[in-house]
């Protein structure tokens, strides 16, 4: 009852005609005023930042399946953008020197199938079973780019046609980032999104009410996958540079995990702000601590976990769940335990 | 009486969990607009079976037929869309959702394709919810988060989850456990309604034998895992076997 007014002001529909608002700021931005292309960059990566974090809320925070290795769809996407436009010596399949408009769709949609091929297994086991599994995915397909020499360039990586140009890619990204996030607003009111929540509450009782989990989480986990393989291959063509160890970092699946954790799991609002704030965060630290800068995220995320565990927005909407929301309100309430039912 | 098909069967339904046979070799018939009773001590076996019947635990041998169809192998949201619903003895609510939402979660499911399931809840959803909250006496609480109800009216929210769908045969497992006597009349009182008025077939998991006595026409007892018995309320209250398995063992 106390948060209804807060719930009213974050009200999904008001902070929907706020995002539409606050992108059309965005994209006036750069005719209004100079901006250098240091400052152009850094808001386009502030937008794949959110936009990566939204992708995998979708599977993650929504659906309740925590993804550990989802920067391996951002890998895919890379290297098939990669190997689509550049004339890769010897063995040729593929038509090469495809345009990036050309390669872009080819590279989310593989990212898209992907999903589905390790999907129908891994999806099939339960928590911590699909992180771990997901987190294998990632550094087995490490692996086997850099062994795919010829397709990939292996470690000496691939060159991408040298195009720069910074306005193209904030406004590429800018549009990217406000379809997913309209996409995830619209999916999240509904009747799929109510039942990934529902899958992520009680995936049993979601199936004995007639959800085919199933299907809901392939869907939603290709959905996410496609999204951040698009991502994957403009970052390709936006860095005109590819090896697997600038694809494939551990550190942007953990940032994308942070961020959405912060901001509040499985809320439409939430992941965009934890990102944003992460992203300051980051470069905060990262000039005052340059080598104590993963330390302090981890450190972050421990505190995440232990306070707020909901994350910003969830402790709004719910404050007796996490032990800050508790601290600010006063609010006591006994959680009742979580009840168990046995299956096999 | 001319014996139709039944609506749900059971032949030889069995199930292990490792060497213990939770349900062993039971055959049961529930007809159209019956409402039979399923009883048994504790731990007889009798969650188990619904479990097995709505599929979510495999069986080890038997068969299971709904509708006429073999759904031995389907899939628990096969079954659900074919018109069986169920509540279960650990209750199962969404806590964190409103009232509204479980039972918008428990949705008419039939022929809904991926672009049907990207729109929001229908008017005629909400409508049908409203209205079996109503009945339910649940209306006013439609936009507390299921987690504030208390135990009694968890249960009746249950029971309006598993109406959401219209199924044709309900699966109660001890719908009135932990229960007022105020809200067990009420239930009560419901169950006959969608039975005489619409016609709703139920299989009811119950400990109190005045329920069954008031509700039921026929009643399977379980024991260990087997059925020992089936008749009227009548019969089985003067079964000695069924005393013998619910008193003798004290
Ligand atoms: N998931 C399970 N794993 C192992 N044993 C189980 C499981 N579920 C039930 N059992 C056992 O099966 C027997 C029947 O339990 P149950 O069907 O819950 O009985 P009832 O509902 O009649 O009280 C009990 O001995 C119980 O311990
Ligand atoms: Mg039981």
């Amino acid at each position: 009852m106390r948060t209804r007014r807060l719930e009213t002001i974050f009200s999904s529909r008001n902070t929907f005609i706020g995002w539409i608002i606050l992108l059309i700021l965005l994209a006036l931005y750069p005719q209004v005023t100079e901006l250098s292309g240091i400052r152009l960059l850094q808001l386009t990566q502030i937008f794949i930042f959110i936009t990566l974090a939204s992708n995998w809320n979708l599977i993650g925070g929504m659906t309740g399946y925590v993804d550990f290795g989802h920067a391996v769809f951002f890998g895919v996407g890379a290297f098939v953008m990669g190997i689509l436009v550049t004339q890769v010596q010897n063995y040729i399949v593929f038509a090469p020197g495809l345009s990036f408009w050309q390669a872009l769709p080819i590279a989310g949609l593989a990212a898209m199938l992907f999903a589905l091929l390790i999907g129908l297994p891994t999806l099939r086991l339960k928590g911590p079973y699909f992180s771990i599994a997901m987190l294998g995915t990632f550094v087995a397909m490490r692996e086997i780019v850099r062994v795919l020499k010829d397709f990939t360039g292996g470690g000496r990586g691939l060159d991408l046609p040298p195009v720069l140009n910074r306005e193209r890619d904030y406004y590429f990204m800018l549009v990217w980032m406000g379809l997913v996030l309209i996409a995830i607003w619209w999916i999240h009111r509904s009747e799929f999104g109510q039942s990934l929540m529902a899958i992520r509450e009680d995936e049993v009782g979601a199936e004995m009410r007639g959800i085919n989990t199933t299907k809901h989480k392939i869907i939603a986990f290709m959905l996410a996958a496609f999204s951040t393989g698009i991502i994957g291959g403009f970052w390709a063509f936006q860095n005109t540079y590819i090896d697997p160890d600038v694809v494939f970092i551990e550190q942007r699946t953990v940032e994308m995990v942070m961020a959405s954790m912060l901001g509040g799991l499985g809320t439409v609002w939430g992941p965009p702000l934890g990102a944003l704030i992460l992203y300051v965060l980051q470069d905060v630290v990262w000039s005052r601590v340059p080598e104590g800068h993963l330390v302090v995220l981890g450190v972050l995320l421990i505190i995440i976990v232990l306070f707020v565990p909901e994350g910003i927005l969830g402790t709004f909407k719910n404050p007796s769940s996490t032990s800050l929301g508790r601290l600010l309100r006063g609010y006591r309430e006994e959680q009742p335990r979580p009840e168990t039912v046995a299956t096999e | 009486m001319v014996q139709q098909q039944p609506l749900l069967e059971g032949r030889n339904v069995t199930k292990y969990f490792g060497g213990l046979a939770a349900v062993h070799h039971v055959d049961f018939a529930v007809y159209p607009g019956e409402i039979v009773g399923l009883v048994g001590p504790n731990g007889s076996g009798k969650t188990t079976l619904f479990n097995c019947l709505s599929r979510i635990l495999p069986i080890n041998e038997g068969e299971i037929y709904f509708k006429g169809k073999n759904i031995t192998h389907a899939k628990p949201y096969q079954v659900a869309h074919m018109g069986l619903a169920r509540t279960f003895q650990v209750i199962r609510v969404y806590r964190k959702m409103t009232v509204l939402q479980n039972m918008l979660i428990s949705r008419q499911w039939r022929g809904e394709g991926i672009l049907k399931m990207l729109r929001p809840s229908s008017k005629a959803t909400h409508e049908r919810a409203r209205q079996l909250l109503d009945f339910l006496l649940l209306g006013h609480l439609m936009h507390e988060p299921a987690g504030h109800l208390s135990g009694g009216q968890r249960r009746l929210l249950e029971i309006g989850m598993a109406l959401m769908p219209d199924p044709d045969i309900i699966l109660l497992d001890e719908a009135t456990s932990g229960i007022n006597p105020t809200l067990i009349e009420t239930i009560k009182d419901r169950i006959r309604q969608l039975n005489r008025q619409e016609g709703k077939t139920f299989l009811l998991i119950e400990h109190n034998i005045d329920f069954i006595s008031d509700l039921c026409s026929r009643v399977y007892v379980l024991d260990f895992g087997e059925k020992l018995a089936e008749g009227t309320p009548e019969e089985i209250k003067n079964n000695p076997a069924v005393i013998e398995a619910y008193f003798g063992a004290e």
